[in-house]
């Protein structure tokens, strides 16, 4: 597989919509939470602070790294959903997936090297934007990083894995009906239902609720419910998914 | 000249796919033996794709073999192991281009993709580009350059392995003259090195310059051959088809393929097999 890796990697690389996402993930969260939290102390009893409030789960590196662990829950899988969509669908919608017949590398091997390489750029994504949290929090004034962020730190990394880890089915969504925006559709329509499930208080145990919901996004009481076994059903998604996608690119003809 | 079995690299035996109720190719037999080029003209739409799709494939047939000989034996496509396909390059419709990469690291990834070591699809890369030449735009990203040059970096992705069994579908039809000419030395170089090599085309002149066998397809059947370095191809290639859609001339042939093509492709059986050598 490794011919496969090295392609798909230097496809991903050089690719415009990998960078946006990168550069949106890594800056955004980040300076936001920072900006946020910033503006929340210098405006303190006023009406941004106000609105502000809701959403920071405490002050100082707790109540930064709180608040990106909640951008991260949400932008992860949107930016990583995105990429994975466009990287399997752009072969049906550029013509290219004929190309990939007739090969010594097998189509799984491209579809397995696809999802490897994806789910390696998003923990690099993940690691960046959590890295520079931390910088952009001493930059602002918080001291260097204490026990509270480097525990902050640690849950905004574990949030934006698994957010990384439940995109991978999306590879399955933009192969199958062959296109990205296909894959894009069903990320907007994972999103919604996420919403929807997260209302009627089946919670935690619908796989893409429990990360948002531990990131504190529904209150801190709500995220002292979700358990470990809630967060880790993000795994057997992405298992289950790449397994799906791999076994469809192995069968799948030319249309 | 006639083509002896035992020597087919790429084998069709009986193929037949339909798309529908559409039959898309009707039970052919068509074989690719070393040192030869194999030519397949035909109208839009005679299953010239389709069946390289088949011996590639890429879709699977309804009905008959298209086997690959690897290791002295034929095997059949669908059980090939992976390994083998390191002897076949091809270009089928759209060239292996993504807009992202450069002309160089296209060639590259596809020569990797056939096998090749990082060191060895490195020199191959650099030594096709030349020859296809594609040197001036060697560092361009591929979404910057004309359709003709990103046909030539397909066909580029095809031969940069120097592959055993070589099937390109209508190579030149983007290209101009000198592209023409660049592509029909690669082929015939191919070939006289011992590749099996398999193209469409609509430039009956063309292949009538290159090849050594010319195939024509109509409807998915076989219906005929054209000689290989004859004269007044095209007068031949027409009549076969007259014949074939039993009209007289090209206005009726006009109306007849418009008016009758869904009926007759309906009726058509794929169980009728076209054998030709």
């Amino acid at each position: 597989m490794g011919a496969a890796l090295a392609v798909e990697g230097l496809k991903l690389r050089k690719a415009t919509a990998a960078r946006v996402a990168a550069i949106a993930i890594v800056v955004v969260a980040p300076a936001m939470g920072a900006g946020f939290l910033a503006a929340a102390r210098s405006d303190i009893d006023g009406p941004l602070a106000a609105k502000i409030a809701p959403m920071l789960q405490g002050t100082g590196w707790t109540g930064l790294m709180g608040f990106v662990g909640q951008i991260l829950s949400i932008g992860m899988l949107l930016a990583v959903g995105v990429v994975v969509s466009w990287s399997f669908g752009r072969e049906f919608t550029d013509g290219t997936f004929g190309s990939l017949f007739a090969l010594p590398t097998p189509r799984r091997d491209v579809a397995m090297a696809k999802i490897v390489v994806l789910v390696h750029w998003g923990l690099d994504v993940a690691v960046t934007a959590v890295a520079l949290t931390l910088v952009l929090g001493m930059a602002t004034g918080l001291g260097l990083p204490d026990a509270a962020a480097w525990s902050g730190a640690g849950k905004a990394l574990v949030i934006a894995v698994l957010s990384v880890l439940l995109a991978v089915p999306l590879a399955w969504f933009a192969s199958v009906f062959r296109g990205y925006l296909p894959g894009i559709a069903a990320l907007i329509g994972t999103i919604m239902v996420t919403q929807v499930i997260t209302i009627t208080g089946v919670g935690a145990w619908f796989p893409y609720s429990a990360p948002g919901m531990w990131s504190g996004m529904g209150g801190l009481e709500l995220a002292a419910t979700v358990t470990p076994v809630q967060l880790l059903l993000a795994v057997p998604v992405a298992v289950v998914g790449a397994a799906a996608t791999v076994w469809w690119w192995d069968r799948a003809e030319v249309v | 000249m006639t083509a002896t079995p035992a020597l087919a690299l790429l084998r069709a035996d009986g193929v037949a796919k339909r798309f529908g109720d559409e039959p898309a190719v009707a039970g052919i037999n068509l074989d690719l033996v070393a040192g030869e080029i194999h030519a397949l003209v035909g109208l839009n739409g005679a299953g010239k794709t389709t069946l390289m799709r088949l011996l590639l494939g890429m879709v699977r047939p309804d009905a008959g073999h298209v086997t690959l000989r690897t290791d002295g034996a034929p095997v059949e496509v669908a059980h090939v192991p992976a390994t083998a396909w390191r002897a076949v390059g091809h270009l089928v419709e759209t060239p292996f281009t993504y807009a992202e990469l450069t002309v160089t690291e296209t060639v590259r990834s596809a020569a990797r993709l056939h096998g090749m070591t990082a060191d060895d699809a490195g020199a191959a890369a650099e030594q096709v580009i030349d020859e296809l030449a594609l040197r001036h735009w060697a560092s361009r990203r591929t979404r910057t350059l004309s359709l003709g040059n990103r046909q030539r970096v397909g066909l580029a992705c095809a031969l940069v392995h120097h592959p055993d069994v070589l099937v390109l579908d209508e190579p030149t039809n983007a290209l101009d003259p000198a592209g023409v000419l660049l592509v029909r030395r690669r082929l015939l170089d191919a070939a006289a090195r011992g590749a099996a090599v398999l193209v469409s085309s609509h430039h009956l002149d063309e292949m009538a310059r290159i090849a050594d066998r010319i195939t024509v397809l109509h409807r998915g059947r076989v219906i005929g051959s054209l000689p290989p370095g004859g004269t007044d191809l095209e007068r031949l290639f027409f009549e076969m088809v007259y014949t074939a859609e039993g009209v007289t001339d090209e206005e009726t042939l006009a109306g007849v393929t418009s008016d009758r093509a869904t009926r007759d492709l309906a009726t058509s059986n794929p169980a009728t097999e076209t054998e030709v050598h």
